[in-house]
C-alpha cells in the first residue's frame, strides 16, 4: 500500500514535546535515554568479555577507555544519569500501565476541564522523580567526574 | 462494521505476552541494576576506579555470578525489545515484520551467547 | 493588543501572512472567517458550529493541536499566531486535511453495542436497563466528538500510520466497558495486536489536548488493564460487570418509578 505523506509526522516530529504537557516531555527522554542504554549495553558486553580473556587483555581495554580522556568519565555519567531516569520513569509507567494507579478514575467531565490521568498523582510521579534523578546523578558525577578536576 | 485492516506485522506471540515479559524484565532490572550499581560505588568502601581493576571486577563476577547472569538475561531481553519496538512503529513493516523478529532474536541470542561465556570462563 | 498577525500554512506557499484588527474575545476561528470574508477568499479551512461540539475546526496553532473555535486568540499570549494543519494526517488543501483514515480507524474497533443473539438485536420489544454507577464507569468516553485532536497530537501516531490511534482505542475501552456489549472478547483480540493498545507509551499528550476532556489516555491504559486479565488471569467474559439483558416484564413501562437517584453522589440510592 502506498503510503501517504502525512503532514509533519516522521521519527522526529514524533520526539518533538514542545508546548504539550510534562508526561510527553518525559517520553521523549525516556526513548533517548532507552536509546543510549542498549547501545552502551551492546558495547559493555563486549567490554566485560576481555575479563574472561585475561587480565592483559582487560588492561589493554581499560587503557583504550583512558585514551578517550574526559570523554570516558562524561560518557559514564550520561549513561548512569540515563540508567537512574529509564529505571525511575519506567516504574512510574508501570505503575500506570499495568495496576492503573495516578490515573483516576473515570468522572463525569465537568468544564474547566483537567484529565484525571494528568492530574496531581503524576504530577507528583514525574516530578518526584525528576528531583530524585537529578539528586542522584549530581552525587554519581561527583565520584565520576571528581577526578577530572571539573568539580 | 468493523472494517479489517492491512495486515498488522506478524508476530511470534501475542503481543500481550511481549509486553508482560518487556514489564517483568523491567521491574527484576530494577534490582538487579541497582545491585550492580552499587557495587561500582564507593558505597562499597572503594573508590570507583578501583572497582575497574581486574581483581575486584572478576571477583564481582565470580561471587555474584548468578546475578549477572539475571542482569544480563533480564537486560539483553528488555533492550532489545525496546529496540523491536522502535523499529516497528518507525518503518512498520507489514510483509516483512517476521525479518524484524529474526534479526531481534538473533542478536539477542549473539548477546546472551557472549556474555554467559564471560560469565562462565572468568575466575 | 490592537492587531493580531496570522501566520498560516497554505499550501503550495510557504506560509501566509494576514493582519488583522484583535477584537476582544475573538477566537482564531473569527480570525480566519475574517480573513477569508475581508483578505483572502482562497483560504481553505473547516469549520461547523463554532461552539467546540462539532470538531471540524481541528487544526494546529502554536504547535499544538486545538479547536479554532474553542482557543481564543488572547489566550495564546502573542500578537503572532501560526497555523497550520493537523499532524499525522495527508493535506488536501491549506488547512484542510483528510480525515478518512482517522475514521477508518474508529470503525476497525467495531464502535458499536454487539449482542450474541441477534434475533434479539434486530427485534428487541424491551429496553436494557443500566445502573446509573455502570454508565459512570464509560461516560466519560462517550463523550468524543471525534475532532482527531488526539490522533494529532500522539507521538506514537506521528511514527507509525498503522497505530490503532488514542481515538479509536479509547471508544473499543468506552464499549468493553459498557455491560450491555457482549463482544467484550473481540475488542480484546482487536487492541491486543502489534500496532494496537501496547504502542501507547503513555504520553499523554492526547488527554492534554482533547477539547472534551475524553481522556484517552485512562481509557487506554484501562483496556491494557482488561487485556492482561484476560491473558494472565485467562477470565472467560468481561470481569467485573454483571450480564445486562433486556428488561423483565413489568420494568419500564409507562408508570413503573425508576429507582430514586441520589444526583450529590451521582449513583442509585440504595433502598
Amino acid at each position: 500500500m502506498k503510503e501517504e505523506r502525512r503532514y509533519k509526522s516522521g521519527l522526529i516530529p514524533s520526539l518533538n514535546p514542545f508546548g504539550f504537557n510534562i508526561e510527553r516531555w518525559s517520553y521523549t527522554v525516556h526513548r533517548a535515554t532507552g536509546v543510549i542504554l542498549v547501545g552502551y549495553l551492546t558495547a559493555h558486553i563486549f567490554e566485560t568479555f576481555q575479563l574472561g580473556a585475561g587480565s592483559a587483555a582487560w588492561a589493554n581495554t581499560m587503557a583504550a577507555l583512558r585514551s578517550l580522556g574526559p570523554l570516558e568519565m562524561v560518557g559514564l555519567w550520561i549513561v548512569a544519569g540515563s540508567a537512574l531516569y529509564h529505571g525511575a520513569n519506567g516504574i512510574r509507567l508501570i505503575l500506570n500501565e499495568v495496576f492503573g494507579k495516578l490515573m483516576g478514575k473515570p468522572i463525569l467531565p465537568v468544564y474547566p476541564y483537567s484529565p484525571t490521568s494528568l492530574g496531581r498523582n503524576q504530577r507528583v510521579a514525574v516530578w518526584t522523580i525528576t528531583a530524585v534523578v537529578l539528586l542522584l546523578w549530581a552525587w554519581a558525577g561527583l565520584y565520576l567526574l571528581a577526578g577530572l578536576g571539573v568539580i | 462494521m468493523g472494517e479489517p485492516l492491512e495486515d498488522r506485522g506478524n508476530s511470534l506471540m501475542k503481543e500481550s505476552w511481549n509486553m508482560l515479559l518487556t514489564y517483568l524484565t523491567a521491574a527484576a532490572l530494577v534490582f538487579v541494576l541497582t545491585f550492580h550499581l552499587l557495587l561500582q560505588s564507593p558505597l562499597v568502601g572503594k573508590a570507583f576506579e578501583d572497582t575497574l581493576s581486574f581483581g575486584v571486577a572478576t571477583g564481582n563476577l565470580v561471587y555474584y555470578r548468578v546475578v549477572f547472569g539475571l542482569l544480563l538475561v533480564t537486560a539483553v531481553i528488555h533492550g532489545f525489545n525496546g529496540v523491536r519496538v522502535l523499529v516497528l512503529e518507525w518503518l512498520h513493516p507489514t510483509k516483512m515484520g517476521w525479518l524484524l523478529n529474526l534479526v531481534i532474536l538473533v542478536l539477542m541470542a549473539f548477546l546472551l551467547a557472549v556474555g554467559t561465556v564471560t560469565l562462565v570462563v572468568v575466575h | 493588543m490592537d492587531s493580531v498577525t496570522l501566520k498560516v500554512a497554505r499550501t503550495g506557499l510557504t506560509r501566509a501572512s494576514y493582519e488583522l484588527k484583535y477584537r476582544k474575545g475573538m477566537t482564531v476561528l473569527d480570525a480566519l472567517i475574517e480573513v477569508r470574508e475581508r483578505q483572502d477568499s482562497t483560504l481553505g479551512y473547516r469549520h461547523s458550529c463554532r461552539m467546540g461540539i462539532c470538531g471540524s475546526c481541528g487544526m494546529t496553532i502554536q504547535g499544538v493541536p486545538r479547536l479554532a473555535c474553542q482557543t481564543q486568540v488572547s489566550s495564546l499570549n502573542s500578537d503572532t499566531i501560526t497555523v497550520e494543519p493537523l499532524h499525522n494526517m495527508t493535506v488536501i488543501r491549506d488547512l484542510v486535511v483528510d480525515i478518512g483514515p482517522f475514521f477508518r480507524l474508529h470503525r476497525s474497533v467495531k464502535p458499536y453495542l454487539i449482542r450474541n443473539d441477534i434475533q434479539e438485536r434486530d427485534h428487541s420489544e424491551r429496553e436494557y436497563r443500566v445502573l446509573a454507577e455502570e454508565v459512570r464507569r464509560f461516560l466519560q468516553f462517550d463523550y468524543c466528538i471525534m475532532c482527531g485532536l488526539c490522533y494529532a497530537a500522539c507521538p506514537t501516531a506521528a511514527l507509525d500510520p498503522m497505530y490503532t490511534g488514542p481515538q479509536a482505542i479509547t471508544q473499543a475501552y468506552r464499549y468493553m466497558a459498557d455491560p450491555r456489549d457482549e463482544g467484550w472478547e473481540q475488542r480484546v483480540d482487536l487492541l491486543d495486536t502489534t500496532h494496537g493498545v501496547w504502542r501507547c507509551h503513555m504520553a499523554g499528550a492526547c488527554s492534554f489536548v482533547c477539547p472534551k476532556d475524553v481522556d484517552p489516555a485512562k481509557a487506554i491504559q484501562m483496556a491494557r488493564m482488561e487485556i492482561l486479565k484476560k491473558r494472565i488471569l485467562r477470565k472467560k467474559g468481561k470481569p467485573g460487570s454483571r450480564p445486562v439483558a433486556p428488561s423483565a416484564p413489568g420494568q419500564g413501562k409507562p408508570g413503573t418509578k425508576a429507582p430514586p437517584f441520589d444526583f450529590a453522589e451521582g449513583r442509585t440510592k440504595e433502598t
